[in-house]
């Protein structure tokens, strides 16, 4: 059990073990028998062999439901978890844990020692991972790009493409699905597609406007919302937004277009993720405390919403 | 670049900064964004010709210019192409433009080394350094020392520094003079450069900087020394220039914009451009297509000197309180279009001020302090909570803690309950390192059902 907000969970490749990270600074991996798994999915969160839906919710809920033999193992940090993911490598496998302590750990999921600590240059504040690369964008606009092959060791660190906070970050695959590059997104309303290695930079690597209202109105200001969380389908390579403002939207990276925004809903989109094979795309409404807590409003449910997700993810064919 | 003769070497847009190939085309785009009346779309020639159409025309004022970064938005300057720009301006674009090019330059020779130099422990290690690097930036303008960089001294240096260390001695003799200059500087490039051979090289190091002269001599003892020394330091893509004097030892080549990032290889590369918080500012009117801004004509991060064009202002955000320094626009690859530029501030990033992260933020509310000082206690949760249905498991551990834990309420058995926050101390726990406004511990505020918040997911009924 967790004595705060879990924020980041996640699944092992077999399916068998929920890892999850929380506030109450430990990350917690947790046996399942085979029964809570499949509620898991039920419930809509959507499973791959990585990182799930960024769960935010007060620690007995996710976990509540799954305990029976609870084989608790605890991998604690000296702050909150902030993301969490599961590694697969030929040579070792293992959870990645970062944190609002500055740091990397990896742990081995029999103890709670960590198998090693990378430090950061700042706090945590996004993850991800597609074996054999992981990146993590931290506070003060931090990036930095992992190798994972063999150990994880920095690989490079990155001048943010953005100006303002990462607010989250999603790795895209290149056609030979191998991990080739990453969007970030920040509090500005703005992504970047960033490859680690192009042909081009200057032109290849980009930024984008999303998540912001009053297109071309230019008489009133502006409102420009955070983007909260970016995913990639698996099969297309086209991402998907969500943001402060309650909306998502597709995108198509390569034509460089947008391919969908949705209506409005009431309260912010705080996380989204596709399934393993495209075919649904969840996101979840929950007030994100972008207005501070005086929009708080605790009668307001929060939802996670589950979408078709085959047809609208398609790319745009190239001009 | 050729023709010296030209006003500012090439024509660029005193509204927005943006730099062009010929005097032409930047009126055309001056017609196109500063001078367009954005009711009726007409072209004027002018600033103040713009304004008198507006308000002859749709009997509509207009203050400021469209699309013109803050500090440029006079609607009365008449100014068209290059000509009627203030001197001072002139100047200071012409000094810009002069410190670029070093940098460039610099930069250019610090690249051809990098390559050799690639990585290897580089990563972590370098660098924090989170402020330091800008002051440097700054210095390259007067000199350009191609060779000096050596400074930097990421700790990839070590094998590079004996060479290095023979080389130096010599110099100090002539040096003496300079130093006193140098102090100030000094003080920046010792924080930068950590493990750099500790203070002694630095001191000749910053010594040579300001002497031009003295500096010849050194560079050819140098280079073998060098180079390694030198990519290390990651350019810092800084486009920085912090006014600060900073003997930038580094001449880091505050970079060019554009071609840093990511692409290089030398990891090195210092990060955190003291994150710029740089407000937004400037938005460009929406267009949530992707632009790909990759015009970096952009330029507009070079400016280092003035408040940064684009990204000044703006309301909302992000006081960045760490950085201090000012917010430098950091190089990005693909610069935001900061040409957007709306009419001035008329955007606002719906976001809390600080520059925390939003789960931050929630992590200091007196609901979630509360959990802080219980790590200790945490694992009591674990026992395996045989009901759970949904319920706390950690339930019966925690009411001994103060009576407090309601904030799980489940399904509203609780209901009301949320009250639980009387009893907690204010103020008690110390948000995660952000100092900042603790909200107003509930006294009596509003009572916050502890789960609202999260999403339900699992729930099975759960509106937690």
């Amino acid at each position: 059990m967790h004595t705060g907000p879990v924020l980041d969970v996640c699944w092992s490749d077999d399916g068998s073990k929920v890892f999850t990270a929380s506030c109450d600074k430990t990350a917690k991996m947790w046996d399942l028998n085979s029964n809570q798994a499949i509620q898991i999915a039920q419930e809509g969160v959507a499973y791959r062999e990585v990182a799930v839906l960024c769960v935010e919710a007060s620690p007995p809920s996710l976990n509540a439901c799954h305990l029976s033999d609870t084989t608790v193992v605890e991998f604690p940090h000296d702050a909150p978890v902030k993301t969490i993911h599961w590694i697969k490598a030929p040579n070792y496998s293992c959870v990645m844990t970062g944190s609002w302590d500055k740091t990397l750990k990896f742990w081995d999921t029999r103890s709670s020692n960590p198998m090693m600590v990378l430090q950061l240059p700042e706090r945590c504040y996004c993850a991800d991972m597609i074996y054999p690369m992981a990146v993590v964008a931290t506070a003060e606009r931090g990036l930095i790009v992992y190798q994972l092959e063999n150990q994880p060791s920095e690989f490079r660190r990155i001048e943010s493409p953005l100006k303002h906070q990462h607010r989250c970050v999603a790795i895209f695959k290149d056609k030979q699905n191998k991990p080739t590059g990453f969007a970030l997104g920040s509090i500005e309303g703005r992504v970047a597609i960033h490859y680690i290695n192009p042909p081009n930079p200057a032109k290849d690597n980009f930024t984008f406007k999303c998540h912001r209202s009053n297109g071309t109105n230019t008489s009133a200001p502006q409102d420009i919302y955070a983007v909260n969380g970016i995913a990639f389908h698996p099969v297309h390579g086209t991402l998907a937004t969500v943001g402060s403002d309650g909306r998502f939207s597709f995108w198509d990276k390569d034509a460089r277009t947008k391919l969908k925004t949705s209506e409005q809903l009431d309260q912010p989109i705080s996380a989204c993720c596709f399934n393993h094979n495209g075919n649904i795309f969840a996101y979840a409404s929950s007030y994100d405390w972008s207005k501070g807590h005086e929009f708080y409003n605790p009668q307001k449910k929060n939802y996670i919403f589950l979408r078709n997700a085959a047809e609208e993810l398609k790319p745009r064919n190239k001009k | 670049m050729g023709r010296k003769k030209k006003k500012q070497l090439k024509p660029w847009c005193w509204y927005c900064n943006r730099d062009f190939d010929d005097e032409k085309i930047l009126i055309q785009h001056q017609k196109a964004k500063h001078f367009k009346c954005h009711i009726c779309h007409k072209k004027l020639y002018t600033g103040p010709g713009l304004a008198i159409h507006c308000m002859q025309v749709h009997k509509e004022t207009i203050d400021a210019v469209p699309n013109a970064i803050p500090g440029r938005t006079d609607i009365e300057l008449e100014i068209y192409g290059m000509e009627g720009i203030p001197e001072k301006d002139m100047d200071e674009r012409r000094r810009l433009l002069e410190q670029k090019t070093q940098a460039e330059s610099q930069k250019k020779k610090q690249q051809e080394d990098s390559d050799e130099y690639d990585d290897d422990d580089s990563a972590a290690s370098t660098s924090f350094q989170p402020q330091p690097v800008q002051p440097q930036q700054g210095y390259i303008p007067p000199m350009a020392q191609p060779g000096l960089p050596p400074v930097p001294g990421a700790p990839g240096m070590p094998p590079g520094i004996p060479p290095l260390m023979p080389g130096v001695p010599p110099l100090m003799p002539g040096m003496p003079p300079v130093m006193p200059g140098m102090p100030p500087g000094l003080h920046h490039q010792r924080k930068y450069t950590q493990s750099f051979c500790g203070e002694n090289i630095m001191m000749p190091m910053g010594g040579m900087m300001p002497p031009g002269p003295g500096i010849p001599p050194l560079m050819p003892g140098m280079p073998p020394g060098m180079p390694p020394p030198v990519p290390r330091p990651g350019i810092p893509p800084m486009t920085q220039a912090q006014a600060v004097s900073a003997p930038g030892i580094l001449n880091r080549p505050p970079a060019p914009t554009a071609t840093v990032p990511a692409p290089q290889p030398p990891v090195t590369k210092p990060l955190f451009p003291s994150a710029g918080q740089a407000q937004a500012a400037v938005q460009g009117p929406v267009g949530t297509d992707f632009k790909p801004l990759n015009s970096t004509p952009a330029t507009t991060t070079e400016p280092p000197k003035p408040t940064f064009p684009a990204y000044t202002q703006s309301t909302a955000s992000t006081t960045s309180t760490t950085n201090s320094t000012a917010a430098k626009p950091a190089a990005s690859i693909t610069s935001k279009p900061a040409t957007l530029t709306t009419t001035s501030a008329t955007s606002k990033l719906i976001h809390p001020d600080e520059d925390i992260s939003l789960e931050e933020r929630r992590a200091q509310l007196p609901k979630y302090q509360r959990n802080l000082p219980r790590p200790g206690q945490a694992p009591i949760g674990n026992p395996p909570v045989g009901p759970i249905g949904g319920m706390m498991p950690p339930q019966p551990g925690i009411p001994q803690q103060q009576g407090m834990r309601p904030p799980m309420p489940p399904h509203g058995q609780y209901g009301g309950h949320h009250q639980g926050m009387p009893g907690y101390l204010p103020g008690a726990m110390p948000p995660y390192g952000q100092g900042p406004p603790m909200v107003p511990p509930y006294q009596g505020g509003p009572p916050r059902p502890p789960m609202g918040m999260r999403p339900p997911v699992m729930s099975q009924g759960g509106r937690y």
